[in-house]
């Protein structure tokens, strides 16, 4: 008897379990499906979200590029390389994917773009960490937009 | 068995009750002792009401130069003969002698009786009065005269910060119970006698 | 015989009923008007902000605790005088320094009253001041980082507790030893303590702008035991009043042979006449030997600096400089009204409270009223700077505050209870219990001419029944009451660290926009920072390892380290590469004896490790930083000595870069 009622508990205990996990299952295949439904706007297009709203580029600027490397070196090297995937994406080229505005967006606020931003926000669901909010200036940011602009995609 | 002899036996047997319960005590009052602190006096000793309480009580009273409460005094020689003189003598008048010794008996310890309070108030005085010269804290009455701890003999007083009770506990009550019987015993044996 | 042991019992039973009658009257009332108009008044909402910043001291924790009011909400324990393990401070290589004294490292000291700089005799909210009792030091604390950047200690003191109050416009931060001691310290008999030992009083010069303090110099005073101390303002600004006890010079049991004097003294020193006489070349160099530590905010380091030379005034040297003020019953509060004309002494086994007039001690200077004199030092006669007393307000008074409206506030710690009265009539208005003996008060900006009047701070050194029991020993606690009006109002109780010795508050808007949300890492000037992956590196020198180290949300750069071997001394520099408020990791490794870090963003600090067994051993993030805070770890290999495993260190497989 006593061996039957354990037999039953753990029974139960598996099936609430297995119950917990298929739901999960469910729930991320429905964001994914919510992701791709928005992700249509083309990128280059897409100028993000925040205080950047529209930039005019001109000849590159190598003294501004070799500023924004620094400035790269320092506050975003951790996590991004230029060459390959790492914490966040590889930025080679990154300049002929995206517009200037979401780049600069991004960098100046990670926080709302990974929140609302579709494309941000599919990138957070490939990388999973969270782009850091390094509080650089608008300057600091184009700096490194201009160092981008240097290093194409391979 | 008359009645009046069974009553005088009981009262003074009653007596005995002294040497199990306590006889008086005395409790101070205070914000910072939730839980007061307490004495209660026995026929034979002082006894902590809760742990350590006389102690607490000494050191806090050492800072107006209060004496310590002593671990014995001479009366806990007398007293429990006393009252088991008291309580014998009584159950043998009981026994053997007639209404007039009970009231005799009655007299006696009620003098006994205000011989021992008297004697607890000098004792009570000097504890509150004998304080060291060298006192932390002197305190004065708006008279000028040095101020004074001396608790109650019965009842409530304030002291300082401190509210002290001092009332009679059970084995006062058994006394007084105990007399009461004697006494009614005396009045029911002389009706007896009349009859 | 069955009825007489019925009755028998039945009079026991009465007995017994009757004597439970006589057990000490009522239990103690109610516990304060808790209304549901106290619970709002002290109710913050979710989100939103206290209205006061409360400093309180941690007593024997050593630290200073910060709170909201009315909220009564603990926000940060900073460390001052005690190691904590918590934030390293004084586990890692920065910080050590910070705890070095005379008598070398010491991990503890007794932290008591805080004291928030001024600007013409307002609360400036610059830097908070606190004493170390027991090894005399005075730290100072940046309210901007609401971290711990300055100590010294003060020499020929001990017991420094009339400390550390600081003067109208912060020129002077004052430390005033409680016992007196040979001075210099030297080897001697105790009883021949009177005549012998000396009082030292310590004015500490304050750095207008960067609040560097330095020892101005020491006031050579009788061998009485200083306890208190305030500043004047106003027309008495220059002044500075000390209580004083033991003025019976006993070196023995002191709580009857130092209770024997009808009346010790407060003791007015005019500082800025002594310091005119020092400026102009007055004063003795001493040999003296004390530590003066100073954070560095760009370094992040703290160095000590031992200080060889202190210079040394005696009372004689000064003429007019120097008064007793008799004040009865070994005074204990020494609190300056906002005004700056009240002095009021607090006997602590007298049975009134004392009020001095400033105005009045001047004319008593000036006429001579002189009552004798102690070891030179003119002693003013009782009457003629008595302002008042308070008759009958309470037993063992302990210290007053004010709440600039003409009222006084004054703790009794016997009868426990706080007691407002009138300045000038000196009558008493209310009295409310406390919970229970309380020592010290506060009313934010209390000690400046610009009280908020709006609460009171009690603070209890007991609490017996009051909060859930947690065995022998239980919390002591802060007490609010609301002073807006007539009568006081019980709103709070809430537990404090340690001993809530004093506290220091000031409104939340003076410091709330100025503190600091993280480090710039351009900024850092840290010997071993990086300030980018790429320059993270592992150097051998000798057995010395040194692993230049970054950590970001969520990995630490290197996380592969080998080449270390037993018997190494490695250091850990660790620099958080975020740059966002709030983002501080953590970095322990298994086996080192001592903390963790918690590295706030921009900031660099160093943990020492000495591997004794060989193996592989983790190390990983102790603040849950981020989603992946669990991924944030590391490796480092240990060979045996002497082995031939080169030191590498890699991230993903590669040696770290930036490209």
């Amino acid at each position: 008897m006593k061996l039957k009622v354990l037999t039953l508990i753990i029974a139960v205990a598996f099936l609430s379990s297995c119950e917990g996990e298929s739901k999960k299952a469910k729930e991320v295949s429905e964001t994914q499906v919510i992701a791709k439904k928005v992700v249509e706007v083309d990128p280059m297009k897409d100028k993000g979200i925040g205080p950047i709203t529209s930039i005019a580029l001109s000849e590159v600027d190598e003294v501004m590029a070799a500023e924004g490397k620094e400035v790269f070196k320092t506050k975003c090297s951790a996590c991004h390389k230029m060459s390959k995937r790492f914490v966040g994406p590889g930025l080679a080229g990154v300049t002929e994917r995206r517009t200037p505005e979401w780049i600069m967006n991004m960098i100046l606020n990670p926080e709302e773009m990974v929140a609302k931003n579709p494309l941000a926000k599919k990138l957070l669901a490939e990388y999973l960490s969270p782009m850091a909010n390094q509080n650089l200036t608008e300057n600091e940011a184009r700096l490194i937009l201009e160092y981008f602009r240097t290093v194409p995609s391979k | 068995m008359k009645k009046s002899k069974l009553l005088m036996i009981v009262g003074s047997f009653l007596l005995l009750g002294l040497f199990v319960f306590p006889l008086w005590n005395i409790t101070l009052e205070a914000p910072q002792y939730p839980i007061p602190l307490g004495m209660d006096i026995h026929i034979n000793k002082f006894v902590d009401t809760h742990e350590f309480d006389i102690k607490n009580i000494n050191l806090m009273n050492h800072y107006v130069g209060m004496q310590y409460i002593p671990e014995t005094i001479s009366e806990f020689k007398i007293f429990p003969w006393a009252i088991a003189i008291m309580a014998a003598l009584g159950i043998i008048i009981g026994l053997f002698g007639n209404h007039k010794l009970f009231l005799v008996w009655f007299v006696l310890m009620s003098l006994l009786g205000i011989a021992g309070m008297y004697d607890f108030y000098l004792w009570e005085y000097d504890y509150g009065h004998n304080l060291d010269p060298k006192a932390i804290m002197n305190f004065k009455n708006p008279d000028g005269s040095v101020m004074g701890f001396q608790p109650p003999l019965f009842g409530t007083k304030y002291i300082l910060n401190f509210t002290a009770h001092s009332y009679p506990r059970t084995g006062a009550y058994f006394l007084f119970v105990g007399m009461l019987l004697t006494l009614v015993a005396f009045f029911v044996g002389k009706k007896e006698a009349k009859a | 015989m069955k009825t007489i042991f019925k009755s028998l019992l039945a009079i026991t039973v009465v007995s017994l009923v009757l004597s439970s009658c006589g057990n000490g009257g009522s239990k103690k009332g109610s516990q304060g008007a808790l209304s549901s108009s106290a619970a709002e008044k002290v109710y913050v909402a979710p989100g939103e902000h206290d209205e006061f910043y409360a400093f309180v001291s941690g007593g024997f924790s050593g630290q200073l605790a910060v709170y909201g009011l009315p909220s009564g909400r603990l926000f940060k324990v900073i460390p001052v005088f005690s190691v904590d393990a918590e934030k390293a401070y004084g586990f890692n290589e920065e910080t050590k320094p910070m705890l070095n004294t005379s008598h070398g490292f010491i991990p503890w000291d007794d932290s008591h009253h805080p004291d928030i700089s001024q600007t013409n005799g307002e609360i400036d909210g610059r830097w908070v001041f606190i004493n170390g009792n027991n090894t005399p030091r005075i730290a100072k604390i940046d309210l901007t980082t609401f971290e711990t950047t300055e100590i010294i200690e003060i020499p020929n003191s001990a017991g420094n507790h009339s400390s550390s109050y600081v003067t109208e416009n912060s020129e002077y931060v004052v430390a005033g030893t409680r016992f007196s001691v040979p001075f210099p310290q030297q080897d001697m008999p105790i009883d021949e303590y009177k005549g012998n030992f000396k009082g030292a009083l310590s004015f500490i010069s304050i750095d207008p702008e960067h609040g560097h303090m330095d020892i101005k110099f020491q006031i050579r005073m009788p061998g009485f035991d200083y306890d208190l101390s305030h500043p004047g303002r106003g027309d008495s600004h220059g002044w500075f009043f000390f209580t004083t006890y033991n003025t019976e010079e006993a070196n023995s049991l002191l709580e009857v042979n130092a209770s024997q004097n009808d009346k010790d003294f407060i003791a007015a020193i005019n500082w800025k006449k002594i310091e005119e006489y020092v400026n102009n070349g007055g004063g003795k160099k001493m040999p003296a030997n004390y530590a003066h530590n100073v954070y560095d905010e760009d370094t992040h380091t703290a160095t000590s600096t031992m200080k060889k030379e202190v210079l040394v005034v005696d009372p004689s040297d000064v003429p007019g400089a120097i008064y007793f003020m008799p004040t009865p019953k070994s005074p204990h509060g020494c609190d300056v009204d906002p005004s700056g004309e009240y002095i009021v002494g607090s006997g602590k086994l007298a049975a009134e409270l004392t009020i001095h007039s400033f105005s009045k001690m001047l004319k008593a200077i000036e006429n001579k009223d002189f009552d004798g004199d102690a070891y030179g030092i003119p002693i003013l006669s009782y009457e003629a700077t008595l302002a008042g007393a308070v008759k009958q307000p309470g037993l063992g008074p302990l210290h007053t505050e004010f709440d600039g409206k003409g009222n006084a506030y004054t703790t009794f710690f016997i009868s426990s209870e706080v007691v407002k009265w009138k300045l000038g009539t000196w009558e008493v208005i209310d009295r409310k219990p406390t919970y229970y003996s309380v020592g010290h008060l506060m009313i934010p900006g209390g000690n400046s001419r610009k009280p908020f009047g709006k609460y009171v701070l009690a603070m209890n050194k007991i609490t017996k029944d009051r909060y859930l029991p947690t065995g022998p020993e239980v919390t002591q606690s802060a007490q609010l009451y609301d002073i807006t009006g007539e009568k006081m109002e019980l709103l709070l109780d809430f537990p404090t660290i340690g001993e809530p010795h004093y506290a220091a508050g000031c409104p939340a808007d003076l410091l709330k926009p100025k503190s600091k949300k993280f480090f710039k890492l351009e900024d850092n000037k840290h010997e071993y920072a990086i300030t980018s992956e790429a320059d993270a590196k592992v150097v051998r020198d000798g057995n010395e390892v040194h692993i230049y180290m970054t950590m970001i949300r969520s990995h630490f750069a290197p996380d592969n380290i080998e080449g270390v071997q037993v018997g190494d001394k490695v250091y850990f520099h660790v620099t958080n590469l975020e740059q966002d408020y709030d983002v501080p990791h953590g970095v322990s490794m298994i086996g080192a004896n001592t903390s963790e870090l918690l590295i706030m963003p921009g900031q660099t600090e160093t943990f020492v490790w000495e591997p004794k067994q060989v193996g592989v051993w983790p190390f990983y993030c102790t603040d849950f930083c981020s989603a992946l805070h669990q991924e944030m770890q590391g490796y480092v290999r240990v060979s045996a000595k002497g082995s031939n495993v080169p030191i590498t260190f890699t991230l993903d497989g590669d040696a770290v870069d930036a490209e």
